[in-house]
């Protein structure tokens, strides 16, 4: 029997990279941090705060994410959306994802690729 | 105003950098209070929520360092393994340098046995301040993100395989040791055989007579053996060469000896006067004959010994 720490540090490895294209498709729709989290949460990408929070600070800083304050409703909240240049990234990502998929599928079924 | 939360604010914020202080600050309190929010519209206590937020966001120095893309490591994966090996070779030989050189320095002036423990004081200290100094540079380099051309490894670095040798440096040495206390030995029984004679002289072991020629001529061949001992080691491994020169040099040692000891030359006749047992020619015998039979026993054994490794590693 594997025992739960292994199986949980390979689920965390799987897991790392999909949070960032699971953040940069879900904000194709402006979000705010709390929002977003909620959303990635009930789509089974269940994200840490301090680790979804920072995260988009440096998706931002790379050009990935645009931002901008909504201050109309009761508190002044952060909108991030995906960038023009976040959705070419993701794209990339998306192609390679599946890239994966697909090697995993041929590798299952013992087909050449 | 001091709630959980502006605690929390401030601890993260202490250490993110300011230009981005105040937008930091105000997106994380409301990220907060939306946290909160969500967990009071499910009827829970507004202080027990701040509390169970604020828990799971955790310890703030982390969240700070995630949000500043900070380290959290002394010394991270780059830089380690040089590191390491700097402090390895600089603690390898500088601190005992040190530690030489000021127990030197100390003895001179007289100290005597005393001069050993400022040595290694010395030496201690070296190695304290080595290690500090190296690990503070690697620790600025790793924050400073300095790039530093760290030699790309080549297969060239790679060091030679262990051989297996046939003949262990531990035999070598061990066999030249007792060579040289052999050979140290003949002119120490000499001058202090702690034999003392009835009015305190000293009684050499052997018969002085035999520095006239025999005693140089062992010690020539004990410290050829030495030699051939070395150069078996440098070798590597026995050849029959190696074999039959060790073979006439073990004969050329043991068949005087041998021959010394049956004809009642080896021992010094005047022990003789101080051991009455010794006095008597028939006791003298037995043990001339003891001695000869130990030496050719002792000879037999190394030859056959050595001539079943021969075989062994030459075929």
């Amino acid at each position: 029997m594997v025992s739960e720490d292994v199986l949980r540090t390979h689920l965390q490895e799987l897991r790392r990279g999909t949070v960032v294209v699971a953040s940069l498709v879900a904000l194709r729709r402006p979000d705010y941090g709390y929002a977003l989290l909620q959303r990635l949460s009930d789509h089974g990408f269940p994200v840490d705060a301090n680790t979804l929070y920072p995260l988009l600070r440096r998706l931002e800083d790379q050009g990935l994410l645009t931002s901008e304050w909504n201050t109309e409703e009761s508190r002044p909240r952060k909108f991030y959306r995906t960038s023009d240049e976040g959705e070419s990234m993701l794209n990339r990502l998306l192609d390679d994802l599946a890239a994966v998929q697909t090697s995993i599928t041929g590798l299952i079924q013992g087909v050449d690729r | 105003m001091n709630t959980l939360t502006d605690r929390y604010l401030a601890a993260t914020l202490r250490s993110v950098p300011t230009q981005r202080r105040d937008e930091i600050a105000n997106e994380l309190r409301a990220s907060i209070e939306d946290m909160i929010d969500d967990r009071t519209g499910g009827g829970a206590d507004p202080a027990a929520a701040e509390r169970e937020v604020l828990t799971e966001l955790g310890n703030p120095d982390v969240l700070a360092a995630r949000y500043a893309d900070r380290r959290l490591q002394l010394i991270g994966p780059t830089y380690y393994l040089l590191w390491l090996r700097l402090l390895k070779l600089l603690l390898s030989f500088i601190p005992a340098l040190v530690g030489t050189v000021v127990t030197v320095v100390e003895a001179a002036e007289g100290k005597g046995f005393g001069a050993i423990g400022p040595g290694v004081v010395a030496a201690m200290q070296v190695a304290v301040q080595i290690a500090f100094w190296l690990t503070l540079t690697f620790a600025i380099l790793e924050r400073t993100q300095t790039a530093v051309d760290v030699p790309e490894w080549t297969v060239d670095q790679l060091p030679d395989a262990p051989v297996r040798r046939g003949i262990p440096l531990a035999d070598t040495i061990a066999s030249v040791i007792m060579l040289v206390l052999t050979i140290a030995y003949l002119p120490l029984q000499h001058y202090h055989s702690w034999v003392r004679g009835t009015d305190g002289e000293n009684i050499p072991i052997l018969d002085p007579a035999l520095w006239s020629f025999w005693l140089p001529a062992l010690i020539v061949v004990l410290a050829a053996s030495a030699v051939v001992e070395i150069v078996k080691y440098r070798i590597a491994h026995w050849t029959w060469t190696i074999f039959g020169i060790r073979a006439v040099l073990s004969l050329a040692f043991a068949v005087p000896l041998m021959w010394l000891a049956l004809s009642d030359r080896l021992l010094n006749p005047a022990l003789g006067e101080r051991f009455s047992w010794l006095a008597e020619a028939d006791n003298r015998d037995s043990l001339g004959l003891a001695i000869a039979v130990g030496a050719a026993a002792i000879v037999v054994w190394d030859l056959v010994d050595t001539a079943v490794k021969t075989r062994r590693q030459t075929a």
